[in-house]
């Protein structure tokens, strides 16, 4: 057999999970007392174990919410539709939340699949690339009639993610092993902020007006320009005070890396 | 050949020991770090191997290269590799002779291959292309294997040999995958040590295995047991003091026991050195 025949019957058996698999079996030598099975049983469990360690690594809430039972036909799901395609181990699960809204089986399960994107964006913070945060100093240097004109570059490893309501608050539950009860389910849509602070990834829930004014800051608007959408959308007698608020808090939390001024503030520059 | 750094007695860089290493700077010549852990964009491991760097010599070892595989060398692996290496500067870059997957799947383990002289053209050809492409000899450690091919032409030592030569690549000599391979397949571990080109191994790894009765496995969370000890030492006779490590990756032990494994490589190659110099006068 040519080199490339055989490492593709290997392959598949492993994938497959085909201990006995004739090709491959047919192709080895007997080894003393063992059957020729037992060696190439190890290549077989080995894989279904480490790849099982990579998910239950990075999705320990999920594990939770789900069982073990159920966490265990949620990997080989996942690792039957999905055998890794990255050299590096770190980015097998990422494809996790993904896989479930497109599962038929996993779709129905909306928080299950709000926590894996919870944990997702965790593991992605963790490792996203470096920034260095603005004090608050550096938006106290502009005078407060100068902000509509601010735009803003952010921390690389921030994300927005839209979740089912009340997700956050059961990925709390399920992250302090037991000490809060779990929410029950209810109607509607949150939406969350993931980053890393320092060297450890940080998360908070986001109300409605502040998910649109930082998607619309990621985007290259300027604090005026987002001023007026918010207001527009959503409660506009409190958007101003609320916002400068917002402002503060991005600062605060380093979420924000650079900061730059545009001429008209419906076409900012970046900064 | 331009001869290596004789770097010492190394320990493999794990995040369990961070801490450690950072307030107790303990008397380790050098780290060795798994090249994949830090081909990421950012954050914790690449600030921590910052700091590392500054204080300790570091070599990389990967995991994924799949020098073996079929599969046309994955370019942008080798371009992230290279540049980890241009940012990290280790003495040495090395990976396995196995193969990790093909059709771009990727099984995440060190696979074996048929030692025939397929097998050695394909793996001196992609070993001397990497080499181009990394501007640098790298290493290849053999691996433990499960199964033998019914078709293999030469022995691994023979197969390792012919590599090196015609690759002009250098040995990454794993003691205890030479005790797990030889138990699992009936050779002698003794015949294996003896047989290796001395000249070509820069580096020596030690770990602990798992025995599994009828099987051995290279489970890296034990202790260096008795036979590879012994392994080691006559290694050590024929190979010199070439830079050796121990590797440790799970049920990891208090940091006290693996430095308490280095002075036991410490001693034994005192040991052979007054041996050595007695017969000598």
């Amino acid at each position: 057999m040519r080199l490339a025949e055989l490492q593709a019957a290997f392959q598949s058996a492993v994938l497959s999970g085909a201990g006995k698999d004739p090709t491959v079996l047919a192709s080895l030598t007997k080894p003393g007392a063992r059957d020729r099975a037992t060696g190439f049983g190890v290549y077989v469990k080995a894989y279904r174990l480490r790849v099982a360690e990579y998910l239950e690594e990075d999705y320990p809430a999920l594990k939770s919410f789900l069982g073990d039972k159920r966490f265990e036909k949620l990997v080989l799901d996942y690792v039957a539709a999905n055998p890794s395609r990255t050299r590096n181990a770190r980015y097998f699960s990422a494809r996790l939340p993904d896989f479930m809204q497109e599962s038929d089986e996993w779709r129905g399960e909306a928080r299950a699949q709000g926590v894996a994107q919870m944990e997702r964006a965790l593991t992605d913070a963790f490792d996203a690339a470096d920034g260095e945060s603005c004090p608050l100093e550096t938006l106290a240097a502009y005078a407060p009639q100068d902000w509509p004109r601010l735009v803003f570059a952010f921390h690389p490893s921030l994300r927005l993610i839209s979740l089912p309501a009340g997700v956050v608050e059961l990925y709390e539950a399920l992250s302090s092993e037991g000490a809060a009860p779990r929410p029950e389910p209810r109607d509607g849509e949150e939406a969350a902020a993931v980053w890393r602070s320092g060297f450890d990834p940080a998360y908070r829930a986001l109300g409605r007006d502040e998910f649109l004014a930082l998607n619309e800051a990621l985007a290259g608007k300027s604090f005026g320009v987002i001023c007026q959408l918010v207001a527009f959308q959503q409660d506009e007698a409190s958007a101003p005070e609320r916002l400068a608020q917002f402002l503060v808090n991005w600062f605060s939390e380093g979420l924000v890396v650079a900061l730059g001024e545009c001429d008209d503030e419906e076409s900012p520059p970046a900064p | 050949m331009e001869p290596l750094p004789r770097l010492g007695y190394g320990l493999g860089l794990r995040p369990a020991y961070y801490e450690e290493i950072l307030s107790s700077r303990p008397a380790v010549d050098w780290f060795e770090i798994i090249s994949e852990n830090y081909m990421i964009p950012g954050g914790r491991p690449l600030a921590m191997l910052e700091r590392f760097r500054s204080d300790y010599p570091i070599v990389m070892h990967g995991v994924s290269m799949s020098i073996a595989s079929v599969d046309p060398l994955d370019m942008d692996y080798l371009a992230a590799l290279k540049r980890l290496v241009e940012r990290v500067e280790p003495a040495w870059v090395s990976d396995h002779l196995a193969w990790t997957g093909v059709h771009g799947v990727n099984l995440h383990d060190l696979l074996p291959i048929p030692l025939t002289f397929e097998a050695l053209d394909h793996v001196v050809d992609r070993i001397s292309r990497v080499q181009d492409f990394l501007g640098r000899r790298i290493l290849i450690e053999n691996a433990s294997t499960y199964v033998a091919f019914a078709q293999s032409q030469l022995t691994e030592w023979e197969f390792l040999d012919e590599m090196t030569r015609r690759a002009d690549c250098l040995l990454l000599l794993d003691v205890n995958n030479v005790f797990v391979s030889s138990f699992n397949h009936g050779f002698s571990a003794e015949d294996y040590i003896d047989a290796v080109p001395r000249e070509r191994v820069a580096q020596i790894h030690m770990a602990g295995h798992t025995d599994k009765g009828s099987y051995r496995i290279d489970t890296h969370d034990q202790p260096v047991c008795e036979p590879v000890w012994k392994l080691f030492e006559r290694a050590r006779k024929r190979f010199g003091p070439v830079a050796a490590m121990i590797e440790r990756d799970d049920n990891f032990p208090p940091f006290s026991e693996l430095l308490a494994e280095l002075q036991r490589m410490r001693e034994i190659d005192a040991a052979i050195c007054e041996s050595q110099e007695q017969t000598a006068a």
